[in-house]
């Protein structure tokens, strides 16, 4: 090739070495939600399966119009959602109302993409305590919850009736009931131990009722906790299992009769009351020792304003939300979906309604955010939690390592 | 080879085929007409490849000396803090499991796709009643949405009521903790790999296969070189190059594996199936630390990076020769 | 295997007897191989017919089908199936146009740069989608691409170009130049050469090449979770989340969707696979 196609190839590969960096100082969109009508709003939440999906679309349409404005919702995979919400973040279109769950809050107000709720003079008195603190950042409310769900303790009516035995209290009823109803296929307690934060907060029942803490993870209280799940998997009462199953996997284990008891929360009633011959019952999480009080984490998803720089639009919005949690709104969502409503002065008017709901009712009146202790710290907790229980229960480490070493890695 | 012959004939055509106004020494004629040409063959794959893979490139690649966290996603705000990340993930703890976990993998799945690949599009270059329609049928693993590839899978490898463990079980075997295990779990997931891989093995082999002449192989049974001569001194030779893309491709696409894992075990239990992949993914979703899984994510460029060079050096001298 | 007919026709007839045992074992035994292979996938039947959509009840066979699954899937999947179909099959067509030309190019012309140019489309395979997706996003949403039927095409095709290059390229090496000499000799332009005598002798590595694109595009799942926004345009790898929720998932209706997805994908592939057909350099050079 001769000099001069030499040089113009190398004009165009400088081009277009350098047309990336020009693209990429050009990113970044600057497309946003300020102007339009404020009568319009857009929302994200994560309820893209059914029934959710039906439900939560109602519920939404009738504060739309209550409150006079049309919303153009957007449903997406739960597993997805924060990166959604990153996505239109960096490029400026985050809707007007973002639903976020509960524990990712404090990530999600500590950039300063959201709006404290009482810029807006949204009243946020009578919610549960917890519920409170987890739409919390730094003293200022951002996020309002309608709903709540929390742990509890399944067991089939029909396999303890059998064995003669009563739903366990204590640890110690739980190891001894899960035993006697282990035979042949079955095993007698299920949970999920499975190695993302779905682990970390079915263990958290057991952490927090023993009085152990997520702020210092290395404590004997924990190691007890997690001393009772070693002892549980290792006698044959629970199965292997469970480092690999998610709280789906429990749900179907405990309907295909292959765990008697089970360690889940009420949303997965719909399915278990589908079938017609599995009868179900639920108690409060088992303490330890006597005197402690069953604390079980607390789900659900808060509702929250983003920073779109629309004033008009951000204060509809948290007319919207102020819709979204008042107390028709709560009990209509609570029986349809088989949560909890957050304002606990609601709790005997929708026990009245809903039986089955009581032992979770009570729970969440105990019940603690994820988040309330360490804010955004919560994520790397989360992790050492879930990674010191599968040391633990694969053998990788001693109840006394798992700890300190998950911390580490 | 054929080079010589190209070059020389692409010479004397340019001379020729030069209108009027060309005078042999004018080097501005050589740019005109045929080179352009021959340039524009490629203009629409470069402008694509500039607009969708150079500004995500540069952006990971910036994005890897950056205190990256979500706040940076609202400000704008990234703060240069120069090789920290990569310091943070060569010295973490895990750093080194999941390099011994992706070179595993990676060579496990890519021996079992290749060989049995292999095997099957030899198996299949012979005609026979229903080949097409079993050619078509084994690319089935590969229209799965991964999802449903991992759910299904974790059914059949689950301990207690697994079918591979009840299968198993009929000749005495006891059942094999295939996720639960950490000893075992690496294997499982290498095999549930291999599974969905062989149906682009097969395809792009069997392809090469075809084109290779059947005149070849009469000759060749003439001089009484058949079953494995024929292979060994036909069919390999003038697979090269499908065979070195299928490799250099597989590792590329292999080292990048993430939803089969995440799907399968999440990286557990207790890290056993940890790779580079995995741990970019996690630090940046899980633990929204995004400088640091941009650096896990170049790492593993660059280790791909190694592997293209590699396979581009061996090209050359194929040509060559 | 050359037969000779020679011999008296009883050995002719013993010869063809011969071949076909030799061909219907092969049948068998092609059968066999494909059992192993896809029994996982005969196990997602099972389950897609169970009404708890998983196998922890479910014999070897499902003696006791229960269809719910299907009736969700066909009652709320057809549109998403035929959004799938127009993607993918937008999808191949754009990876051939672009990358056909490309891989003759870089096959056949001597250009100093085409291992540069090979790295390059190596390294653009080595990037995570994730990051591309990422990417795009802010892109499309300036461009007004998003909720597009050419935006997700386009970005479809950022798996299937690089890729339709490499493999296209391979097979194209191959062709003797000493044919495309002709053509040119014969007064052929370089694209007329391109289209009329490398198109057709390519073709197992275009069909090749075509198949892989539409898998690609079909079993998407990232760019369309990220570029849509709205229920328009939502191809069946997103449609399937509607059965997925963070905390209930209808995994009947997943698998029956799964099943039900890879049916006109599969009566494509069979169509696809009846043309990678033997020898179709061979003649060419004679």
């Amino acid at each position: 090739m001769n000099i001069r196609t030499k040089k113009h190839m190398y004009k165009v590969l400088a081009l277009a070495a350098v047309a990336p960096f020009v693209l990429s100082a050009c990113g970044g969109g600057n497309a946003s939600n300020s102007g339009g009508d404020a009568s319009k709003l857009t929302l994200l939440d994560y309820y893209n399966n059914e029934p959710d999906n039906t439900i939560m679309k109602g519920a939404i349409d009738k504060c739309a119009a209550e409150v006079g404005v049309s919303i153009s919702r957007e449903a997406v995979p739960g597993k997805d959602l924060i990166q959604k919400v990153l996505q239109k973040s960096s490029s400026k279109t985050l809707p007007d109302v973002l639903m976020l769950d509960n524990p990712d809050l404090q990530q999600i107000a500590a950039t300063g993409g959201l709006a404290p709720l009482s810029d807006f003079g949204v009243d946020t008195s009578g919610f549960a305590k917890g519920m409170l603190e987890a739409g919390s950042y730094q003293g200022k409310v951002y996020g309002l919850a309608p709903t709540a769900n929390t742990l509890g303790l399944f067991y089939n009516k029909k396999l303890l009736a059998a064995a003669g035995l009563k739903p366990p209290t204590t640890w110690a009823e739980l190891k001894t009931t899960a035993k006697a109803l282990t035979k042949g296929s079955q095993y007698g307690v299920a949970f999920s131990a499975i190695a993302t934060y779905e682990g970390a907060w079915q263990f958290l029942p057991f952490m927090w009722t023993n009085g152990g803490d997520e702020t210092n993870l290395d404590s004997p209280q924990n190691r007890e906790a997690l001393q009772l799940w070693k002892d549980l998997v290792d006698s044959g009462s629970a199965s292997k299992g469970v480092i690999n199953w998610s709280q789906g996997d429990v749900k179907d284990q405990f309907m295909a009769g292959k765990t008697a008891m089970m360690i889940n929360g009420p949303w997965q009633i719909p399915a278990l009351d589908a079938d017609k011959s599995l009868e179900w019952g639920s108690v409060q999480v088992p303490i330890n020792k006597p005197g402690q009080t069953p604390v079980a984490p607390l789900g659900g998803e808060v509702w929250t304003v983003p920073q779109t720089g629309n004033k008009a639009k951000q204060a509809k919005a948290a007319e919207f939300i102020s819709c979204f949690t008042k107390d028709s709104t709560q009990l209509s969502l609570s029986e349809a979906r088989y949560t909890v409503p957050t304002k606990p002065a609601l709790a005997k008017e929708f026990v009245a309604k809903m039986p089955t709901m009581e032992s979770f009712t009570e729970q969440v009146a105990n019940a603690r955010s994820r988040t309330g202790k360490l804010g955004d710290g919560w994520p790397k907790a989360a992790t050492t939690i879930y990674t010191a229980i599968q040391l633990a229960l694969t053998g990788k480490a001693s109840v006394g390592d798992a700890f300190k070493q998950a911390a580490n890695g | 080879m054929t080079s010589q012959s190209l070059q020389t004939a692409g010479e004397t055509r340019i001379r020729f085929a030069g209108p009027a106004k060309s005078q042999p020494r004018r080097p501005r004629v050589r740019f005109d007409r045929e080179t352009t040409t021959k340039v524009l063959f490629v203009v629409p794959a470069g402008l694509f490849m500039v607009l969708y893979f150079g500004y995500p490139v540069v952006k990971n690649l910036t994005m890897s000396f950056q205190d990256f966290t979500t706040k940076t996603f609202f400000t704008g705000e990234a703060p240069w803090i120069g090789v920290q990340n990569y310091v943070t993930v060569i010295s973490s703890n895990l750093f080194g499991p999941a390099m011994l976990n992706t070179a595993l993998f990676t060579i496990g799945s890519i021996l079992g796709q290749f060989v049995i690949g292999m095997a099957l599009a030899v198996f299949f270059n012979k005609k026979f009643p229903l080949s097409g329609f079993l050619r078509a049928m084994l690319l089935l693993p590969w229209l799965l949405p991964l999802i449903v590839a991992s759910a299904t899978w974790r059914s059949i490898l689950d301990q207690d009521s697994g079918i591979l463990n009840q299968f198993l079980g009929t000749f005495g075997i006891p059942a094999v903790p295939w996720l639960t295990s950490p000893s075992v779990a690496l294997i499982a997931v290498i095999i549930v790999n291999i599974w969905i891989g062989i149906p682009f093995n097969v395809t792009l082999l069997y392809g090469g296969l075809q084109d290779i002449p059947a005149e070849l192989y009469e000759a060749g049974a003439l001089d009484g070189a058949t079953g494995w001569k024929s292979f060994w001194h036909i069919t390999w030779p003038n697979m090269r190059p499908v065979v070195s893309v299928v490799l250099v491709l597989g590792v590329v696409y292999t080292i990048k594996v993430l939803d089969i894992i995440l799907g399968l075990t999440n990286g557990g239990p207790a890290n056993a199936t940890q790779t580079i992949a995995v741990r970019s993914y996690q630090e940046s979703f899980v633990n929204f630390q995004f400088g640091v899984g941009a650096a896990f994510s170049n790492i593993l460029i660059l280790i791909s990076l190694v592997f293209a060079i590699i396979y581009l050096r061996a090209n050359r001298r194929a040509v060559d020769e | 295997m050359a037969t000779t007919h020679l011999t008296a026709p009883v050995n002719h007839a013993a010869a063809q007897r011969m071949k076909n045992i030799r061909t219907r074992s092969s049948t068998v035994l092609g059968i066999i191989f494909l059992i192993i292979m896809l029994f996982p996938i005969y196990w997602m039947i099972n389950a897609s017919l169970q009404p708890s959509g998983n196998t922890l009840s479910a014999s070897f066979l499902p003696l006791n089908p229960s269809f719910a699954g299907y009736e969700k899937a066909i009652a709320d999947q057809g549109k998403n199936l035929v959004t799938s179909l127009v993607i993918s099959l937008g999808t191949v067509v754009v990876t051939l146009a672009i990358a056909a030309p490309a891989a003759y190019a870089l096959g056949q012309f001597k250009f100093r740069w085409i291992s540069w140019a090979l790295l390059a489309i190596l390294i653009a395979q080595m990037i995570p989608g994730v990051v591309i997706a990422n990417a795009l996003y802010a892109a499309y949403n300036d461009l007004g691409l998003l909720n597009t039927y050419i935006g997700l095409i386009l970005a479809d095709a950022t798996s299937a170009i690089p890729f339709a290059i490499l493999i296209m390229r391979a097979f194209m090496m191959s062709i003797p130049p000493s044919i495309i000499e002709a053509a040119r000799v014969d007064g052929a332009g370089q694209v007329r050469a391109f289209v009329s005598i490398a198109l057709p002798i390519a073709k197992n590595a275009i069909i090749t090449a075509a198949l892989f694109a539409f898998l690609f595009s079909w079993s998407d799942f990232l760019f369309a979770l990220t570029l849509t926004t709205t229920d328009e345009i939502r191809p069946v790898t997103l449609g399937i989340y509607q059965y997925l929720g963070t905390q209930v998932s209808n995994w009947s209706a997943v698998m029956a969707t799964a099943v039900l997805s890879s049916l006109p994908a599969i009566v494509l592939l069979v169509i696809a696979q009846k043309y990678i057909a033997a020898g179709a350099t061979g003649g060419a050079v004679k």
